[in-house]
């Protein structure tokens, strides 16, 4: 039993090394925001393009299935992988300007920026689904009024239907986000230290998990709030959907 | 029927969806101050024919001419935004956007599509909020209003483009009872102020007293148009006959 608590709960361990653990989680959040935001944008516009209207944009609307498809079913670990392994070729080989293929934006590393990327290819997948549910839910009826009313498509969904479709969408929106936040730990196999990495460090110095430990508690301390914000709006909308019935 | 300018002209519009044939070859001219009731059973075509009539859905075959221009069966944006800018409509389930107030609802199209100024699309709103009793309810949401006001609302919504003609699919058919009178009060006075209508409704009385000219239609067919009294109270085909019988019933 102190086995376990010494190797897990050793306080001593994780106060010796509160800096570098906080530095860590500050990098891990840095990197949520980034990818969290970007995927959002990455989403909507792949769901827009999947609901654009005419025969004359089917293959915008395959086109735009398929990348959902693919990215939705490839590790986010093989795209991490895939994109910091070869991207600094791109430059090397001039098929890629330097600032972008090695970027560092920001005075952020290059694998900062590899695992950004690569967590915005597949969570924009990921919400770009969500959205369409959201905007399959806006009933045509509001389509049909807006266009009845001399709004172009593009101008009846700005106006119209994203802003009723994304008010539905919220709650799932934040649950794809906090499996973001524990994926960007993923970021860690490029030797990038966010809290994950930054405990691995401390474990291999000293045999001892309760630095990751610790992790594990900063995880928590980001997604449990998070959590309880989608039940209570998901709370309030169900109050508000109980009160449309009479 | 007066000699007076066509506003809109359907000849031989028809319509299917898949194997049901919904439309079957419609005639009809409108002239402009002209309001027209369409009635006749569920399913004989009313509503399509009001939707072929703003492109909401384009006819397969057939001609529409809007105020002179003749509408390609393409579909053209350009045509849509001609139709879309001179033909307003309102819908049986009111289709208000519900993540706006009454105002906002107004506005919207005001701003988004004619551009016009915040400060004239303000004052425009709020006349024509006021002129179809509304003027206390500028920001309301949709989930705050009753049926009648909701429907009150997209009233007004539509004028605020300035239509030439305006087009009303079964408006009251969702309202309760007590609810009616205060839109069909509100499309009296329109047709009153000379507007063009094409009105689609089982309120008989509303068409008697509003119409110049009653249609009524069967499977897709118009079977018999004219006057109120002609048609309503003295109608030739045997159809007309049975559905008024009908109606008039209850």
């Amino acid at each position: 039993m102190d086995v376990i608590v010494e190797q897990y709960f050793d306080f001593s361990l994780i106060f010796d090394n509160f800096d570098s653990l906080m530095q860590g989680f500050w990098e891990t959040i840095q990197l949520s925001i980034f990818a969290g935001v970007l995927s959002l944008v990455l989403g909507l516009f792949l769901a827009l393009l999947r609901q654009l209207p005419g025969r004359a944009l089917a293959p915008v609307r395959w086109a735009t299935i398929a990348y959902i498809d693919a990215f939705r079913g490839i590790p986010v670990l093989l795209v991490i992988l895939l994109i910091s392994g070869s991207l600094g070729a791109f430059a090397v080989e001039g098929v890629l300007p330097r600032d972008l293929a090695i970027p560092n934006w920001l005075g952020k590393p290059d694998n900062f920026w590899y695992g950004v990327i690569a967590i915005t290819l597949c969570y924009g997948a990921y919400m770009a689904e969500v959205y369409r549910a959201g905007l399959e839910a806006v009933p045509r009826s509001q389509m049909e009024a807006a266009r009845s009313l001399g709004m172009s498509h593009a101008t009846a969904m700005r106006h119209v239907i994203v802003p009723q479709a994304v008010r539905k969408v919220i709650p799932p929106l934040l649950n794809d986000f906090i499996a973001l936040t524990k994926d960007t730990a993923l970021i860690s196999v490029l030797g990038f230290v966010e809290v994950v990495q930054a405990g691995r460090d401390v474990q291999s110095e000293t045999f001892n998990s309760s630095a990751l430990t610790a992790g594990a508690i900063l995880f928590l301390l980001l997604t449990i709030p998070l959590a309880r914000l989608v039940d209570w709006l998901i709370a309030g909308q169900e109050a508000k959907f109980q009160r449309a019935i009479p | 029927m007066p000699v007076a300018e066509s506003v809109l002209r359907l000849e031989g519009v028809r319509k299917s969806f898949g194997n049901l044939d919904v439309l079957r070859g419609i005639d009809l001219d409108v002239a402009r101050g002209e309001v027209v009731c369409i009635i006749g059973p569920s399913g004989s075509g009313k509503s399509t024919l009001l939707r072929c009539m703003n492109l909401l859905e384009p006819p397969d075959a057939g001609q529409i001419l809007l105020e002179g221009r003749k509408l390609s069966e393409a579909r053209s944006a350009d045509d849509l935004d001609y139709v879309r800018r001179r033909v307003g409509m309102v819908f049986q389930q009111f289709n208000l956007f519900p993540h706006r107030s009454a105002i906002e609802n107004v506005s919207l199209a005001q701003r988004a599509v004619l551009k016009r100024p915040d400060a004239e699309t303000r004052a425009r709103s709020e006349s024509l909020l006021q002129r179809v009793g509304l003027g206390d309810k500028l920001n309301e949401y949709p989930d705050r209003l009753s049926g009648g006001q909701q429907q009150r609302v997209a009233i007004a919504r539509a004028l605020a483009m300035d239509p030439h003609v305006m087009l009303f699919d079964e408006v009251t058919s969702a309202l309760d009872p007590e609810l009616i009178k205060e839109v069909l009060d509100v499309m009296r006075e329109l047709a009153d102020e000379g507007m063009t209508m094409l009105v689609v409704t089982h309120e008989m009385t509303f068409a008697r007293e509003v119409a110049n000219r009653i249609v009524f239609m069967d499977q897709g067919y118009i079977v018999e148009e004219g006057p109120p009294d002609e048609v309503l109270g003295n109608p030739r085909h045997e159809r007309t006959q049975r559905f008024l019988g009908l109606v008039m019933e209850h």
